[in-house]
């Protein structure tokens, strides 16, 4: 079957109206648990799951699909209005998109949030249809060394996210990785920093991370100067419609974020929090004024959303054309057709081409429905910001703790995201990134075993990652980058000799 | 606390249980009085909870009360058993994989219950043997040749498994011995990644459920050596017993389980009603080919056959996992 036939077989399938009907449920659900802080696509998906005995496997999984890159979009909104990332993945959009809020232009951030979202899935889409194939084969060509490489490689070029402080920086990673230690080491059985808590073996939840280092964490500094902080005024059309100047700023890093998140998305393991990261990164690399980061570069929201929305797309390469889950919420879905005794894997393609292209047609048809809900919803969430303090942070407290209790259903984890939330206020006071303590924990655990996994598969030979190619491509660059930065750094420095020191502070524009 | 006091609660303790045992026959007639809880250690979609969930909806039918799977997932299992633990309602009970109940209080340091003393059997669910799968492109075409290249070239051939002491790992460790082989163990997070790795040529072997390699193996990428059950099993009935075969032992066997268990001190008669149950949609035709299409075999049984289930696996087991901390 040529792609054609398949996008002809699968509009055939997507377009029945029932299925439509649970792809427009999938991504009206995905949205609005994206929107609430804490609660994400997983809990939803697990909640979905007992439903979906009843109906076809077709229906089930494009509804599930769609609450997936549903949550992507819905992500964002409450990482520009409230500083709150909806799901660990739009994290990193708080850190340009709050800006915007606060400079009343919230408006345009989530249009470029939304339109970002829409081109990056459907760019991923192209991708996913065009290059299924060379994709599929990628993940069994990236073994622990290949892995290990890129994802130092990916650790050197995020290090510059965030601050202007280098040591602050590197403090913050460095306090992921070691927070990404605890639990059970996978390599060698130990428990690491579990003080006897069977909770703990698992490692710390990265949801309870994620929302108490933001989410709880921005509700204290909010109730010590919630009595003077003014609220926003009512946002006008005018002003949330984006100027030239922001529509050209938006290809570029949305190209760069689909093609970062596309490939990511596509690697087992990876997923797309790591490619917003990165993704962020690489736009402030390339940027002409990367100091305009962190105080609202529309780059800064393009690229990340553009970027995990790709990667949500991508990701259903390995698990449907491998069998390989990506990521948790992935082998979730992969339950929900073991359910309905269809083994995905490399024979699904032949043995159910109407599920696999039926799939990737309501995808596209899903981020249709999401562009068309999302856009007119942008003025009521920017009247949100409207809501008094003392209705709206009660109110997140409870869906945080929701959320985090919906992962695992354990009130060890609530507890968790208060002790972090009092550290990530603390953390929040002395201007330390949370951003980046959230990447060093995402990356630490990955580097870590795969390294491990490469050594011990090598027996011990460290040439292992200059001998296999891709591997070596990796070091390379990250070499090439360091080299980069150390240049560049001295040639500020010698420039700077010559003049008065740079003021301190942030310098908003 | 004076001692006085100390010797009253235990009196008034004692008394209490007097009255609810003798209460206990009568109790039974009614039970269950309130919606039925199961715990299960895993989350919403794995195995453990679809197997729950098939057991749990006739359940219900047959017991009249709502059968409510509740997921606490962490630890292999561990937490969960620790959830149904804590509840003292007479109506929850747990779903659990052999792991928690065998394995676990060994390799998991300050565990918080003793497996003899805090858990009463209630009944074996399904049984699930491993294949020993390599990639397509592997030397070996059958048992005896990868055990013959194992011998060759002493800690050459590495093996992946889903963790340390995890079922494929010990499984894998037990088959070494038994063949007098020496393989290096890869330690994983799951399947998905131990069949990427085989298939990448990264690591040779795996022991995996038949279900995670069959879809490769159909595909042409791997292919099955032999099968850890002591008959043939009928999801790949073409994959010989590894039992008998290439100098093994004829009574070599490694399987994962599924069995529902109570807290120690649940009526007996709550027990043994719920046994019945579960035997009686066991024998349904419909559950045993889900089951099936899952990887697992329904294996109903007594609540003494689950305890000696138990008792066995945790001193094979055991065994293994002495022989590799010795080695460490």
């Amino acid at each position: 079957m040529t792609t054609w036939d398949g996008l002809v077989h699968g509009l055939g399938t997507a377009l029945q109206p029932s299925i439509l009907i649970y792809s427009l449920f999938g991504v009206f659900l995905g949205t609005f648990v994206g929107v609430l802080p804490g609660i994400g696509a997983m809990a939803a998906i697990s909640l979905l799951l007992p439903l979906t005995y009843y109906i076809s496997a077709e229906a089930a999984l494009v509804m599930l699909a769609g609450v997936y890159y549903g949550s992507q979009y819905g992500g964002s909104v409450a990482s520009i209005l409230l500083r709150l990332p909806g799901t660990p993945q739009s994290a990193v959009t708080t850190l340009d998109g709050y800006p915007m809020a606060r400079q009343g232009r919230a408006g345009v951030a989530l249009f470029t949030a939304m339109v970002s979202s829409f081109s990056g899935s459907i760019l991923g889409i192209g991708v996913l249809v065009m290059l299924a194939g060379w994709l599929s084969g990628l993940a069994t060509r990236f073994g622990a060394a290949e892995y290990t490489a890129m994802m130092v490689l990916g650790l050197v070029a995020a290090a510059t996210v965030g601050s202007e402080r280098p040591a602050k920086s590197l403090a913050m990673v460095v306090t992921g990785l070691i927070l990404g230690t605890v639990g059970t080491d996978v390599t060698s059985g130990a428990q690491r920093f579990t003080f006897g808590q069977a909770e703990l073996m698992d490692g710390i939840n990265l949801v309870a991370l994620a929302m108490g280092l933001f989410g709880v964490a921005e509700v204290i500094a909010n109730i010590r100067t919630a009595d003077t902080h003014g609220r926003p005024d009512r946002v006008s059309l005018r002003q949330m419609m984006p100027r030239a100047a922001d529509l050209r700023a938006m290809p570029g890093p949305i190209l760069r974020g689909t093609t970062l998140g596309s490939f990511f998305g596509a690697l087992p393991g990876t997923g797309s929090t790591i490619s917003s990261f990165l993704s962020y990164a690489l736009e402030r690399r390339v940027a002409r004024r990367p100091e305009r980061f962190g105080n609202g570069a529309i780059q800064g929201i393009a690229g990340p959303e553009s970027a995990n929305n790709a990667a949500a797309i991508t990701a259903f390469v390995p698990t449907l054309t491998l069998g390989i889950p990506g990521d948790p919420i992935m082998a979730l879905m992969l339950g929900a057709l073991v359910i309905h005794g269809i083994q995905p894997g490399p024979m699904m393609l032949e043995a159910r081409p109407e599920m696999f292209w039926g799939l990737v047609v309501s995808f596209g048809i899903g981020n249709l429905f999401l562009l068309i809900l999302n856009l007119p919803l942008i003025g009521i969430w920017v009247s949100m910001l409207r809501i008094p303090f003392r209705w709206l942070y009660p109110a997140i407290i409870v869906f945080v703790c929701l959320g985090v209790y919906s992962v695992r259903g354990s009130s060890f984890d609530l507890i968790a995201v208060a002790v972090i939330g009092g550290l990530g206020y603390l953390l929040a006071l002395a201007a330390f990134s949370p951003a980046l303590l959230l990447l060093g924990f995402v990356l630490g655990p990955l580097i870590e075993t795969n390294l491990r996994r490469a050594m011990l598969i090598s027996r011990g030979d460290p040439m292992v990652f200059l001998e296999r190619p891709i591997a070596a491509g990796f070091v390379l660059a990250t070499a090439a980058l360091i080299a980069l930065s150390v240049i560049g750094a001295v040639r500020r420095r010698a420039a700077r000799a010559g003049q008065t020191p740079a003021p301190p502070g942030d310098g908003a524009d | 606390m004076t001692p006085m006091f100390n010797r009253r609660s235990l009196l008034a303790t004692a008394a209490a249980s007097v009255m609810t045992l003798s209460a206990g026959a009568a109790a039974a007639q009614e039970w269950p009085t309130a919606p039925v809880h199961i715990v299960v250690g895993f989350p919403a979609g794995s195995s453990p909870d679809t197997i729950a969930r098939l057991v749990a909806e006739p359940l219900s039918q047959r017991l009249g009360q709502p059968v409510v799977v509740e997921n606490k997932p962490g630890a292999g299992g561990v937490i969960g058993v620790q959830q149904m633990l804590a509840a003292t309602d007479g109506h929850t009970f747990g779903a659990t994989i052999n792991g928690p109940l065998t394995t676990s209080p060994r390799l998991v340091k300050d565990i918080s219950y003793d497996v003899a003393r805090d858990i009463a059997p209630v009944a074996l669910v399904a049984t699930s043997p491993l294949v020993l799968a390599v990639s397509a492109e592997a030397e070996a075409s059958d048992l005896a040749g990868f055990v013959e290249q194992a011998r060759a070239n002493p800690g050459d051939l590495a093996y992946g498994s889903v963790g340390q002491g995890s079922g494929a790992h010990l499984t894998a460790e037990l088959f070494a011995v038994a063949a007098g082989v020496e393989m290096l163990h890869v330690p994983f997070q799951s399947y998905a990644e131990v069949t990427t790795s085989i298939m990448g040529r990264e690591i040779d072997a795996g022991f995996m459920a038949p279900s995670a390699a069959m879809p490769h193996v159909q595909a042409g990428k791997m292919k099955m050596l032999g099968i850890t059950s002591t008959a043939p099993f009928a999801q790949v009935p073409d994959v010989p017993v590894i039992a008998g075969q290439a100098g093994l032992p004829a009574d070599f066997r490694a399987e994962l389980w599924n069995a529902f268990i109570a807290p120690a001190g649940t009526d007996p008669a709550v027990i043994a009603r719920l046994n019945t149950e579960i035997g009686a949609i066991l024998q349904d035709g419909a559950v045993q080919e889900k089951l099936l299409a899952m990887g697992w075999q329904a294996a109903p049984g007594s609540a003494e056959d689950l305890a000696a289930r138990i008792a066995g696996d945790t001193a094979v087991w055991g065994a293994v996992i002495d022989r590799i901390e010795s080695r460490n």
